[in-house]
């Protein structure tokens, strides 16, 4: 039996992720920032 | 140094920023390496053939899935006992983390079981009360993310968190206390029937998981602390980075 589909699929399941984690960390970040960002605006609008 | 220096969030923010790019350097190098020994180096298997090198994934991926939850109970523990604000921070920080964890190992353990056993699921106790691990973590990240205050949802997503863990020696102890399709454990501390190589391969695959865990839980707890503390003088100070 050809093992290589169930290797592919559990290895580039796993590296997809963690490619989708790292991802979400980053618009994460991104997304505290922008709120930051606003805040930064009203505060300044006042 | 104060006991409590670091439990500050604006102390904490600085620290882990600090540190979590040294996790990830040290899970792509250990992952690398054992990468390389699990797939290069490791030699075949008697009876599963090439299909048995899903455990250098596989099994990490589980062990880390139960880790971080005992973890993540802890933070949600002492956050509930000492109202410690970053405790809670780092218990949402860790669920994504060890929601993936799960995920992948059950995804790989489906793609293990095919060739193996001839399905891709059976309701074993072992591989169910694994399913029952990741509707914990999605419960807990529902729970944490459905009030208004954060606060409020960090006492409840806590106790979900402490309740939850009566799952964790049902995972581990399933394959002694059922008869189960899954195999029993290959690694105990009291010695271990697998290669020389092998383990050395899975063992290495265990840091690198473990490391970027922290790495990721470090990095994500960062947005959390920006979120929270965003109306404070220290963070309106900062500039990104």
């Amino acid at each position: 039996m050809d093992h290589t589909f169930f290797l592919a699929m559990s290895y580039g399941a796993t590296a997809i992720a963690i490619a989708a984690e790292l991802v979400a960390l980053a618009l994460g970040r991104k997304r505290a920032w922008k709120h930051i960002d606003e805040e930064r605006e009203l505060e300044a609008q006042d | 140094m104060n006991l409590f220096y670091l439990s500050s969030p604006s102390t904490f923010f600085h620290f882990a920023g600090r540190l979590a790019p040294w996790f990830f350097v040290l899970a792509a190098v250990l992952g690398a390496t054992g990468l390389y020994v699990g797939l290069v180096q490791a030699p075949t298997d008697a009876t599963q053939g090439e299909v048995y090198r899903v455990i250098f994934i596989h099994v990490p991926a589980a062990w880390m899935s139960m880790f971080i939850y005992f973890v993540m109970a802890c933070y949600g523990a002492m956050a509930l006992t000492f109202n410690s604000r970053l405790s809670a921070m780092m218990a949402r920080a860790l669920a994504p983390t060890g929601a993936m964890f799960t995920f992948v190992a059950l995804w790989t353990g489906a793609f293990w079981g095919r060739p193996t056993w001839g399905t891709y699921w059976v309701w074993d106790a072992r591989i169910t009360s694994e399913l029952v691990l990741l509707f914990l973590y999605l419960g807990y990240i529902a729970l944490a993310n459905a009030f208004e205050d954060p606060r409020r949802g960090d006492r409840a997503a806590s106790l979900l968190a402490i309740v939850g863990i009566v799952n964790l020696p049902i995972i581990y102890f399933s394959v002694q206390w059922w008869n189960t399709l899954h195999q029993g454990s290959s690694v105990r501390l009291t010695g271990t029937s697998m290669h020389v190589t092998m383990l050395t391969g899975m063992l290495l695959m265990v840091f690198s998981f473990w490391m970027y865990a922290i790495g990721a839980a470090l990095t994500r707890v960062r947005s959390i602390i920006l979120e929270r503390e965003r109306r404070t003088r220290w963070v309106r100070a900062l500039r990104p980075a």
